[in-house]
């Protein structure tokens, strides 16, 4: 059996309509993510990078051009396909045990098998003794750890993530920069990370892809070979920043040297 | 696993494994002795009430003492079965309480989700819901003849309309977001509206529900007066009529002390079904 989790994008492009006239969002798209790999796509807001994990996970399929999950073509949303939005998306009426196996509900395992994994994926995100409390009760940080635990509970074969750790504060983001990393290992899933955090995709991924915007494109794939745990003030590390940066041209060097 | 996961950092109550207290629920007990001010005006008001009959200031025909209320009530508990009539009211509004908003819920929950069930019920019900309860009960009580069929179908319609319309607003609110969540979850149609749809629309319906409880009581008076021979909406029209004006304070006082045991029900429940809701106060 071949390693499960290959995701191929061949040509993908992607228009909107503005007043009648096509705007070009994605311009042919070519990604090749391996089984198990981790891959972050950075550029500025606006580059269609969120876009392409919408088209990935199925949420819309108005594109052209082919995207295959294990030479398969993929077709609406699917439990092989996991998501973890920048808002943590928890459900305010479901408590957080509930909110998990919310992702379970079609799956195929049994009644104890599910309350098992469940168990599990709290414990794997450090949220055991939380089981029944409601989301207004948690943290940010927390809550984004359990939208976590609800992408990977029902095991998919990759796990986009959109920004997941945008909009926390900067001490927490690190730690949880950290539990992804441990996660990842842990259930060798392939992971997609979208990120406007240079030093955050640097710091977890096999591979960089830098877009830039208007049309949204691939510049540059940047193979970070740098073993684990990396530091971030290392002179490697800054090389491969500041050559990400400057593929996202000049805006970006502006806001690097501010 | 790093030790990062067991930290508490994040944790917004360093409590793992307890229960966490709701910060609404504290919020929700007042300091002491503050508690207590909503009693001052109605003490004020029975002072003011005692002096202005005390001192005749008011006919006693127009306003009897607090004291000959008091005996009043304790006549009509004794002599003419005042708990009958109460309990006969209470079933009453019961009856259509519970008809009105279980027809609101389910209709309105048909007419959230599908635009045709809307458009169907729409002309018809936006009319039906401009003519009064009250402007009813003349036509149905030719039909139906006085008493309690005909009182239970007017109020049931007053508690209808408030739920249906507040059930369809709160199931079209539900978040995009949401049922984007629900497509990645591949939850299919019918567990979308259980676990996502219906759920959206819970506060709305049960700010409409404690509205409607509030309606149904008040118009239960009025029903009861005008085309029936129990009940304490009858009890007061007739001792309007009779002059005996310390029965109509006391079935007043009834109704109202009624009126606000209901609204805390109410209340009360609703913020258990919400409990999940952050800061819900009601």
């Amino acid at each position: 059996m071949t390693q499960r989790g290959t995701l191929e994008i061949r040509g993908v492009e992607k228009h909107y309509d503005v007043d009648g006239r096509p705007l070009k969002i994605l311009d042919h798209i070519d990604i090749d993510v391996d089984a198990g790999e981790f891959v972050s796509i950075v550029g500025p807001s606006g580059c269609g990078k969120s876009t392409i994990l919408r088209l990935v996970v199925g949420l819309d399929d108005d594109y052209s051009g082919s995207i295959r999950l294990d030479g398969e073509p993929i077709k609406g949303t699917s439990l092989d396909r996991g998501i973890v939005f920048q808002d943590h998306r928890l459900l305010p009426w479901l408590t957080l045990e509930q909110n998990i196996g919310l992702s379970l509900e079609n799956s195929r395992l049994g009644t104890d098998e599910k309350k098992r994994t469940i168990a599990e994926h709290i414990a794997l995100v450090g949220l055991r003794g939380f089981e029944k409390v409601y989301p207004y009760q948690l943290s940010g940080g927390m809550a984004q750890r359990a939208a976590i635990a609800r992408g990977l509970v029902n095991r998919p074969e990759i796990l986009l993530l959109d920004e997941p750790l945008g909009a926390l504060d900067a001490l927490t983001r690190l730690r949880l920069q950290e539990e992804l990393l441990s996660i990842w290992r842990i259930e060798k899933t392939t992971m997609i990370l979208v990120t406007h955090d240079v030093d955050e995709a640097i710091y977890l991924s096999d591979r960089v892809l830098v877009m830039t915007a208007n049309p949204g494109r691939i510049v540059k794939e940047i193979t970070v070979d740098l073993p684990h745990q990396r530091d971030r003030g290392s002179p490697a590390f800054a090389g491969i920043k500041r050559e990400i940066l400057r593929e996202m041209g000049d805006y970006a060097v502006h806001v690097a040297a501010a | 696993m790093t030790d990062a996961t067991n930290s508490t950092f994040a944790v917004r109550r360093p409590l793992a494994g307890a229960r966490i207290p709701s910060p609404a629920r504290a919020a929700r007990r007042p300091a002491p002795g503050r508690r207590y001010i909503g009693i001052i005006l109605p003490l004020g008001l029975l002072a003011v009430w005692s002096l202005a009959t005390y001192y005749v200031l008011v006919p006693a025909v127009f306003l009897p003492s607090p004291l000959a209320t008091v005996k009043a009530f304790a006549a009509m508990v004794t002599r003419q079965s005042l708990h009958l009539d109460f309990l006969r009211s209470i079933n009453i509004v019961s009856q259509a309480f519970v008809y009105g908003s279980v027809a609101a819920v389910v209709l309105g929950v048909a007419a959230g989700l599908s635009a045709n069930v809307e458009r169907f019920f729409g002309p018809t019900f936006d009319s039906i819901r401009h003519i009064p309860g009250v402007a009813w009960l003349p036509l149905i009580v030719l039909w139906l003849g006085l008493g309690a069929p005909a009182q239970i179908l007017v109020i049931a319609k007053s508690v209808f309309f408030p739920v249906f319309l507040n059930t369809l607003q709160g199931i079209r609110n539900v978040e995009k977001s949401h049922i984007e969540l629900a497509k990645v979850l591949t939850l299919t149609r019918s567990q979308l509206i259980r676990r996502v749809v219906i759920p959206s629309a819970v506060p709305s319906i049960m700010v409409s529900l404690r509205y409607a409880a509030g309606v149904a009581w008040a118009l239960v008076v009025t029903a009861e007066g005008l085309s029936g021979q129990e009940g304490l909406g009858y009890l007061i029209f007739r001792a309007q009529n009779l002059l005996i004006t310390d029965q109509l304070i006391v079935c007043m006082v009834i109704i109202g002390l009624v009126g606000f045991a209901i609204d805390r029900l109410m209340l009360l429940l609703q913020r258990f079904v919400l409990r999940w809701k952050q800061g819900f106060e009601g």
